[in-house]
């Protein structure tokens, strides 16, 4: 067998399991919901830690508030928009995907990109 | 008496490294008496060092330097510490390993005299540059102007055994890449031969295995210490790190194919440079106070002038050096899809854009508050979400790439991988039926044990074993990616399965964890040599005869007023159990207890590397 015959069937395999995957996704409960959304704000108090693994009174406080907001039936992009509003984009770990945003966002995937092209092409001509 | 010491042979060993470096233009040295001064200097700069941290044992608080950051009670492990536990100090450190590098490469035989020597005045370079910043804005020798008997005490949170001993290991692994820099650019000047790419293989190995010791350290460390249960945060002071140990870890890469006969020279010193770069640019965003952390000691705008005045020289030295005497185009590469060299372009890819995405991210919070005048984060999930991902096809290829053939895309044995991965990924989708589903989990635990398994399977089926020096040497590539992929699976059990049980507890009262029983017995309170301990103790598996005693709480340093935590962690092969004393509430305790599983595969996959990295070197 071939190495490339090899990693075709490695690459279906693997984007299959992956896509498989997502299909079965679980219903979170709300406590693992307010767990993902704090460990991706930022205790303003504390020095580098999130929300979700801080004791500080600032990080109870906005515990709460997050499983209030959750318990209401607003849903997480709701919510960081309200703690923007308060605190300031500061807050959020995972950088807004606006415009202003789109070079942080991309770059990686555009160098990527770039580095894909290359390998393509210092390869064109061999038999594959 | 030791500042006097100190500060002139420091100075001495400045002006040996001026007079060598102008002595190359004026006259020239024999090779015995020019070797006879580099090593000369570098005792002087360790001679300097020495006193300091003499100044440091003694608690010579006539040193404005001991005065601010040592105490007299303060036990001997941490007053010796102390030495680095500051800015000047650690300054004075990276100098001293700068010199002991020199010192060692002096020693280096097999090589072409003049070579030698090149690369030897380019360190006498650095050594003068960051000499006088050492001199001129962070002197650890100044005098203290008023008469005290009592120092200010060193920063709790550093008085702890692991980060004693993390700076210097980091360090060595930092200040390593300035050997190889200057090996490359020496390389540049004289086209010669190829001779000096093994010679910078060697070193640049060894920087990566400190500076991998260094890391290791620091996040265990962060581990049991900073108490809150993970030990990698995308803190910018880690991706500062992390930064030149990617692109190290490339050159390593990218140094295989010079056994290979694919030199990419251009490629090789391109990243030479840019290692010792990014450790320059590290050390000027830690000690810049641009960001705040705990190693950041003092914000003084000066210094970070002067480092990122460094920062510039070096950098753009390098480069234009590299612009200008631009190596010879060597042979064109071998790229087929998919061969070794291919594997190894695309690994050095990977590793580029994963080391420039972590810098984007590190500074991009900078450059926001510069132009916007706004504070955004840029944390763990924005790295998450980008670094990883971009990963992944590298992990995929890592676990066959060191059995690739250099000439043809053909693999050996190629049925045995595709049965290997089928089962495989039948196991996991099995295993992750039973647990808890997360799309993460399953991806990270097929590639750690995806690695793994190829790695096994090529040891056993492309060579004979045999238990020798020489056979661990052949499989080391293979040895590296096992301990690689032991450690993603760790990282992945780690992050993903860890688990959080709250308790509200009084003294005497047992809880439930992991279905066995726990017995949170007493609140203790001791005075210790310089601080106050607040213990709880706990007993785990009361009910067995081999249980285990567990003890978490927190430290009060009365000289600098600080509380410190301090995890209580049960170490079992499969999980940590971690404990976490919270505060005192209607009498009663918050206790917050998390069961990492794998945690210890991390530490066992970083050890197998630091291994191999050793062995590596003994390797031609």
């Amino acid at each position: 067998m071939k190495l490339n015959h090899f990693f075709r069937i490695l690459l279906i395999a693997t984007l299959g399991f992956v896509f498989f995957t997502f299909k079965i996704f679980a219903v979170e409960n709300i406590d693992e919901r307010v767990k993902n959304l704090t460990l991706e704000l930022r205790c303003m108090t504390c020095q580098n830690q999130s929300i979700y693994d801080s004791d500080a009174e600032f990080s109870k406080d906005i515990k709460k508030i997050v499983k209030r907001k959750l318990q209401e039936g607003l849903n997480e992009r709701d919510i960081k928009k309200f703690l923007v509003q308060r605190y300031g984009e500061y807050i959020l770990f995972r950088p807004l995907m606006n415009y202003n945003n789109i070079f942080l966002w991309s770059f990686p995937f555009i160098l990527l990109i770039i580095g894909l092209f290359f390998v393509l092409i210092k390869t064109k001509g061999k038999k594959i | 008496m030791s500042s006097l010491v100190g500060f002139s042979s420091l100075v001495l060993a400045i002006g040996i490294n001026f007079y060598l470096f102008l002595s190359r233009y004026i006259f020239k040295f024999q090779k015995q008496k020019f070797n006879l001064f580099i090593r000369f200097s570098s005792l002087l700069t360790l001679l300097s060092f020495f006193s300091l941290m003499y100044a440091y044992v003694v608690s010579d608080f006539s040193i404005y330097n001991v005065f601010q950051n040592s105490h007299s009670n303060k036990p001997l492990i941490y007053k010796i510490s102390g030495t680095w536990g500051n800015h000047e100090g650690s300054m004075l450190l990276w100098l001293s390993i700068l010199s002991i590098f020199s010192f060692f490469f002096s020693f280096t035989k097999n090589i072409d005299e003049s070579f030698q020597r090149l690369t030897l005045i380019i360190q006498s370079l650095l050594h003068i540059l960051f000499g006088l910043f050492i001199v001129f804005t962070s002197n650890p020798f100044l005098v203290n102007s008023i008469l005290v008997n009592e120092g200010l005490g060193l920063n709790p949170i550093l008085q702890d055994p692991g980060l004693a001993v993390h700076p210097p290991i980091l360090y060595v692994g930092y200040v390593g890449y300035s050997i190889v820099f200057s090996i490359a650019i020496a390389g540049l000047f004289q086209n010669t031969d190829d001779e000096w790419l093994y010679v910078a293989k060697k070193w640049s190995l060894i920087s990566w295995t400190f500076l991998t010791g260094g890391i290791a350290l620091g996040s265990y460390w962060a581990y049991y210490e900073l108490g809150w249960g993970g030990w990698w945060f995308w803190d910018p002071v880690e991706n500062i790190s992390l930064m030149p140990w990617i692109a190290g870890l490339a050159l390593v890469h990218s140094l295989m194919m010079v056994r290979g006969e694919q030199a990419i020279k251009k490629w090789i010193v391109f990243l030479s440079i840019l290692c010792f770069s990014l450790s320059v640019f590290g050390t000027f965003l830690v000690r810049s106070g641009i960001l705040t952390s705990v190693h950041s000691f003092t914000a003084d705008a000066s210094r970070g002038i002067f480092i990122l005045l460094i920062f510039f020289i070096v950098t753009g030295f390098g480069f234009l050096v590299f612009l200008l005497k631009e190596p010879k185009k060597s042979n064109t590469l071998n790229l087929l899809f998919i061969n070794k060299v291919s594997a190894i372009v695309i690994n050095n890819i990977l590793m580029i854009i994963a080391t420039l995405t972590i810098l984007l991210g590190t500074i991009y919070p900078i450059i926001i508050e510069v132009l916007y005048n706004k504070r955004i984060s840029v944390g763990g999930p924005y790295f998450n979400s980008t670094v990883i991902p971009i990963m992944i096809p590298g992990f995929l290829l890592m676990s066959i790439a060191p059995i690739l053939s250099w000439q043809t895309n053909k693999i050996q044995n190629s049925k045995k991988y595709a049965i290997g991965f089928i089962m495989l990924s039948i196991l996991v989708l099995i295993q992750s039926y039973f647990s808890d589903f997360n799309t993460w989990g399953f991806v990270g635990l097929l590639l750690g044990f995806w690695i793994i398994l190829a790695s096994i399977i090529a040891i056993f089926s492309s060579y004979k074993v045999k238990f020798n020096i020489k056979f661990f040497q052949i499989i080391n590539p293979h040895i590296a990616h096992i301990g690689v992929g032991i450690a993603i699976v760790g990282i992945t059990c780690s992050s993903v399965f860890q688990n959080e049980l709250d308790f509200n507890l009084n003294e005497g009262d047992k809880f439930n964890v992991n279905g066995k029983t726990v017995l949170f017995q007493e609140i203790e309170n001791t005075n210790k040599i310089n601080y106050q301990a607040l213990r709880g103790k706990f007993i785990f598996d009361i009910e067995k005869n081999q249980s285990k005693k567990i003890e978490a709480g927190k430290n009060y340093y009365p000289v600098s007023k600080m509380i410190t935590s301090e995890a209580g962690i049960l170490h079992q092969w499969n999980k940590d159990i971690y404990f976490i004393l919270g505060d005192q509430k209607n009498n009663e305790w918050f206790v917050k207890v998390l069961i990492n599983p794998f945690v210890s595969f991390i530490w066992l996959g970083v050890a197998i590397m630091i291994y191999s990295g050793f062995i590596a070197v003994t390797r031609r």
